[in-house]
């Protein structure tokens, strides 16, 4: 599904490069772990497939479902299935959650050639979806991530993601800011969302949500490149070792 | 749209057309009719000496300045000075009336250029004693130099009546920082008006504070030309007015440079007939882009026939910008007065405690601890005088 | 990159693509062109009004010539020759229609390809246009329920047709336009019209005063909710043509109206001039809400043609606990110069002034009111939203005060302003004025622009750049939206897209 072939990526502004050289596979149905220190261009990856600006991809591609991720915008992106859950979700005032996603979903069919779909209809997949992340009437009812707490933002971030079924699901720090409880409701989100055409990449820093998001493949990665892929008994590891040790092996 | 009409008294005795209401900057202050009596100008009036010494000593910053410059009634008092002038020359446009007015007539000024870290506050002292009615102008040019730190106090205290007129051109040299402090405490029965034009270089750092409690009749023009970037100027004012005083200031903030910086604060506070006005511009030029642009302006009216006009103006040409202005104008808050009282202060402290509090917000913006005690103290004094008579 | 690419759409937005730029072929009834005393004459004949009116109009067309165009206002155009348009252009076969059948098929045509919100159809029958109060938008409804709208249409200076004129009627509502106001209720007409903007009010407002062909009249009676909606359409048509309409709203004591108004005109190279004046009056505890969605002919991308928007707009709270409301939006005209504004007479009473003004291509827009608070524990709020994109330039100014009177004044002021590219202008010129200590003004003013990272947050759930674009404006401009009567909404949020991104929604 998603094929990154030895990516480089510098920012568009420094001459400082921080994906260097990533490859990684990802098939349906998989679930990927993407662990690594601060600085080790995690965010700089998700951002990348996502479209943001700013970087520059110097070489190396991105296949996504057969077609060049990098030539498309970013909401050619999101229509084609990409979806990227944000550490920091992005405050749109005046703009209602609800009004949002309608847009977000229509905008999508839309660009796929599939008819939108009808209010009632909207309605009523939003509150199926709604009702099972733990997220309030009244949180649908307010501008997009206004005056949101941290776990409120993510789980908004995911009810987003239930609702527009992308294929492609990046999962950036969404551990980060949570306690427990909160990481418990948004991880059995995830999971609900685990199928056999879809694909995760799952971004942290620590392990502990992978207790809760089980990969199929955990990867390190360290200075802008995977230095070692295993599956999740690799994120134990790291737990005990600590990043140390493989940033010595990417340097 | 002219109409023709007579010169006035004052307009006669100087030679000179008052800038008028028809005036959109003038519309709140027009002194065609507010002043309503002549001011020669360029009389010579002879000061004596004890009355010099008296004015200068009820200058706040008597205690604290030990770098001095004297002017009295508009020329260089070598007596009382301890600096003198350098070799400076003027370079702003002439194209205000007040600058106009002070082109016409200015005998003397400052002519300063600051250069490498300079602790001890400069002050320039404007004195006018007590003679018949006339028009006393100064034009002063500061220039700090790059890297250079500087404080610069300018006192204005007279006796009697008279106008005085006083420009000021500063121009501040990259990396520098200048703290000006303007006080103007002129005799209520003068008229003040001023016009300053600061010229800032790249990562400049600039504060003003200006302290009004003088003058029946006073007017401030700034204007304040952001020529490069990284530089960050910070405009603040605290004005008291009693009795039938009129303030009106107008600044100008001009960003002709992407990557600034620049905070208004304006806290006036009026009794009696008062009427203080404050019209801020903040312009924001084509490419003056990430512009950081506030001004804030609010008024506390202690009586009912006080008054408060503003024009918070924003003219912005760049898109990448945060500007804002806010500006509110109302009484006491009863709530607050209540607290107080209800704690077993009297009215009238609980009063003079709150309107300390509301101007001290402007106070906090003087860096200088000396300067900013000695301006609070006065205000503090002010406020028990006013309080007494009132 | 989204920031730079905003930059290119703005720049693409082909202001040519107005939608309701075609022209009606009809036959029309000219007064010759030009401006003297016997054209003031020969409008007062045509409508056959009583002398009094034409005394007034003369005595207006008298100060007129007294009279220097304005210029204090932030829009620049070439010198208007006044003695170059038609003062009086009627289509010929509109001589007094009685109801729709009688209507030329071509108007109906033109206000069909409009879409007018008149949508005849379905309002004839007395359905509403399925409003759905939906949970999307959670917007504060209108307080209609009953969802007709009587429509009042006015075509180049003639009103054309008014709706519902029966069943208003029933409840004492009288609405109609101006020049059957003058033949049937001259009394009045006499005793309101002039009252709140006098024909020496300004420049513009005194030629209107001299020149009016038509516009649309409202009385409610004491007591009286008006039954439904009322609106006024405008369409200019004729070449050549100024277009000066008067509306007089009086809403007696303890009544309630809301009144919407829309406004198109064909495409032209050539300028047209636009000169209307709006009084209202609110008498004890009565309430008016103005609606106002402006949408002429703004121009091509390079500032050709399009119309002058010099109106007058005033509410005087007459009454004691009375209440006007205005709101606008705007998106059309080459220049706009417009002050919808409240004289606060009446102890308690209140204004209120809810904007939306965007400007594109090489649009100038000058608009804002003024709260005249004169009577005691008098309030008003202002929420203004400006947005400027392409070239043009977009001033929010405006005037709150407080006479020594008005104790206890209360005013809130906001005014937003958002940038879309970097060759336009935002500018916010407030006046406040407080000469009484017990007034409360709060006046807060920002200007930003449209974040990248809103953009890209947008963008990467699937809408296009466009969508992104036209979304954030909406939420920007929500609070005045809201405002708006339910009907008019959905196609405001539309006519919003369609103003920024030139393709037709």
């Amino acid at each position: 599904m998603l094929d990154i072939n030895n990516l480089h990526v510098k920012l568009e502004d420094e001459d400082r490069t921080i994906v260097n050289g990533l490859t990684l596979n990802v098939k349906p149905g998989e679930v990927h772990a993407i662990m690594g220190p601060n600085g080790s261009g995690k965010s700089t990856l998700s951002y990348v497939l996502a479209g943001r600006a700013g970087y520059e991809v110097t070489d190396g591609s991105v296949t996504f479902k057969g077609e060049d991720l990098l030539e498309m915008s970013p909401d050619q992106r999101a229509a084609k299935g990409v979806f990227l859950a944000f550490q920091y979700p992005i405050e749109i005032p005046g703009v209602v959650t609800m009004q949002f996603l309608k847009v977000a979903l229509n905008a999508q069919r839309k660009a796929r050639g599939e008819k939108e779909l009808s209010t009632p209809d909207f309605m009523r997949l939003v509150k199926d979806r709604a009702a099972k992340l733990n997220v309030s009437q009244d949180m649908l009812k307010r501008p997009v991530n206004v005056g949101f707490s941290g776990g409120e933002k993510k789980r908004a971030e995911i009810l987003q993601m239930a609702v527009l079924e992308p294929s492609l699901c990046i999962l950036d720090e969404t551990d980060s800011g949570l306690d427990i409880d909160a990481l418990r409701v948004v991880a059995d989100g995830v999971n609900a969302l685990r199928s056999p055409d879809r694909a995760m990449i799952v971004i942290t820093h620590y392990q502990r949500l992978l207790d809760y998001i089980v990969p199929d493949h955990v990867h390190v990665l360290s200075k802008g490149r995977i230095v070692k892929s295993g599956d999740k008994s690799l994120a134990l590891e790291l737990e005990k070792q600590g990043y140390a040790e493989f940033d010595k092996s990417a340097a | 749209m002219s109409i023709a009409l007579a010169r006035t008294a004052a307009e006669e005795a100087l030679d000179f057309s008052l800038p008028h209401r028809r005036m959109e900057e003038w519309r709140w202050t027009d002194l065609r009719q507010m002043i309503d009596k002549p001011y020669p100008p360029r009389q010579m009036v002879t000061a004596e000496q004890g009355e010099v010494e008296r004015l200068l000593k009820s200058s706040p910053f008597a205690a604290i300045a030990g770098a001095r410059m004297v002017f009295v009634n508009g020329h260089y008092d070598s007596k009382h000075s301890k600096l003198v002038n350098s070799a400076v020359e003027p370079q702003a446009e002439i194209t205000e009336p007040v600058q106009q007015m002070n082109a016409a007539f200015a005998t003397d000024g400052a002519r300063l250029v600051l250069s490498g870290s300079i602790d001890t506050p400069v002050e320039l002292v404007f004195i006018a004693t007590d003679a018949a009615p006339r028009t006393i102008a100064t034009h002063n040019v500061i220039e700090v130099a790059g890297g250079a730190s500087a404080t610069i106090i300018e006192t204005h205290i007279g006796k009697g009546s008279y106008l005085a007129n006083s420009v000021t051109e500063i121009r501040i040299g990259e990396g520098a920082r200048l703290d000006r402090v303007k006080a103007d405490l002129e005799s209520h029965d003068a008229t003040h008006l001023a016009h300053a034009h600061v010229t800032l270089s790249a990562n400049v750092t600039y504060r003003e504070f200006t302290l009004s409690t003088g003058a029946k009749l006073n007017r401030q023009n700034g204007t304040y030309a952001f020529k490069g970037e990284h530089t960050d100027a910070k405009i603040s004012g605290a004005y008291l007015l009693a009795g039938k005083q009129h303030a009106d200031s107008r600044l100008v903030v001009d960003h002709q440079v992407p990557n600034c910086a620049s905070r208004e604060l304006f806290k006036c506070v009026m009794d009696d007939h008062a009427r203080s006005i404050f019209q801020g511009k903040v312009i924001v030029r084509p490419h003056a882009q990430k512009t950081d642009g506030k001004q804030s302006s609010h008024a506390l009216l202690l009586s009912e026939t006080a008054e408060f006009d503003a024009k918070p103006e924003l003219e912005i040409f760049a898109d990448d910008v945060a500007c804002g202005h806010g500006a509110t104008a109302g009484d006491l808050n009863e709530d607050h007065l209540f607290y107080l009282e209800s704690r077993g202060i009297t009215p009238a402290e609980a009063k003079a405690l709150l309107i300390a509090a509301f101007v001290g917000e402007a106070f906090e913006t003087i860096d200088h601890d000396g300067i900013r005690e000695a301006l609070t103290d006065y205000a503090a004094r002010w406020l028990t005088e006013h309080r007494r008579k009132g | 990159m989204a920031d730079l690419q905003t930059i290119e759409l703005v720049k693409d937005i082909e202001v040519d693509k107005y939608k309701y730029g075609f022209e009606t072929e009809i036959e029309s009834d000219f007064a010759p062109k030009g401006l003297n005393e016997d054209i003031v004459r020969f409008i007062s004949a045509k409508k056959g009004e009583p002398a009094w009116m034409l005394e007034a109009r003369l005595e207006a067309y008298a100060r007129w010539l007294q009279m220097d165009e304005p210029t204090w206002a932030r829009v620049h155009y070439p010198k208007i020759d006044f003695q170059d348009l038609y003062y009086y252009a009627a289509p010929k076969s509109m001589s007094g229609p009685k109801s729709l059948d009688e209507v030329d098929p071509k108007l109906l045509e033109t206000y069909a390809k409009l879409g007018i919100p008149l949508k005849e159809q379905e309002i004839l029958a007395g359905v509403r246009k399925q409003g759905e109060k939906s949970e999307l938008d959670d917007a504060g409804g209108s307080e209609y329920s009953s969802g007709k709208v009587a429509v009042d249409a006015v075509f180049d200076s003639v009103s054309v047709v008014t709706t519902f004129k029966a069943e208003l009627a029933k409840a004492g509502v009288i609405f109609c336009s101006i020049s059957e106001a003058l033949r049937e209720h001259p009394e009045l007409v006499k005793k309101y019209l002039f009252s709140v903007v006098p024909q020496g009010d300004n420049y513009y407002a005194a030629l209107n005063s001299a020149v009016f062909s038509d516009g649309s009249f409202v009385y409610v009676p004491p007591g009286v909710r008006c039954p439904m909606e009322l609106s006024t359409y405008f369409r200019m048509n004729a070449k050549n043509t100024g277009q000066f309409e008067r509306t007089l709203i009086i809403a007696d004591k303890g009544s309630y109206v809301s009144y919407l108004e829309g406004c198109t005109a064909p495409t032209r190279e050539e300028s047209q001039l636009h000169a209307a004046v709006v009084e209202l009056i609110a008498l004890d505890d009565a309430e008016i809400k103005y609606s106002t969605v402006q949408n002429w002919y703004p121009g091509d991308a390079e500032g050709k043609g399009g119309i002058y928007n010099f109106v007058t707009k005033r509410g005087d709270c007459r009454g004691p606990r009375s209440k006007i409301s205005w709101t606008q939006v705007e998106t059309g005209s080459a220049i706009t110069w417009k002050y919808p504004s409240c004289i606060l007479r009446g102890e308690e009473s209140r204004g209120e002034f809810y904007s939306i003004a965007i400007s594109n291509g090489r649009q100038q827009v000058d608009s804002g009111t003024k709260m005249i608070h004169l009577g005691k524990n008098t309030s008003s709020r202002i929420i203004s939203k400006g947005i400027a994109a392409g070239r043009s330039d977009n001033t929010y100014r405006g005037l709150v005060s407080a006479h020594r009177k008005a104790t206890n004044a209360r005013n809130f002021t906001q005014c937003d302003s958002l940038l879309i590219g970097d060759k336009c202008g935002a500018h916010t010129v407030p006046y406040i004025e407080a000469k009484t200590s017990t007034a409360q003004f709060e006046h807060e003013a920002t200007t930003s622009k449209i974040s990248d990272d809103q953009m890209f947050y947008c963008m990467s759930r699937g809408l296009t750049q466009e969508e992104a674009v036209a979304l954030i404006v909406n939420g920007f401009v929500r609070d005045v939206l809201q405002q708006l009567p339910m009907e008019f909404m959905a196609e405001t949020q539309k006519l919003i897209g369609i103003s920024l991104e030139g393709s037709v929604g």
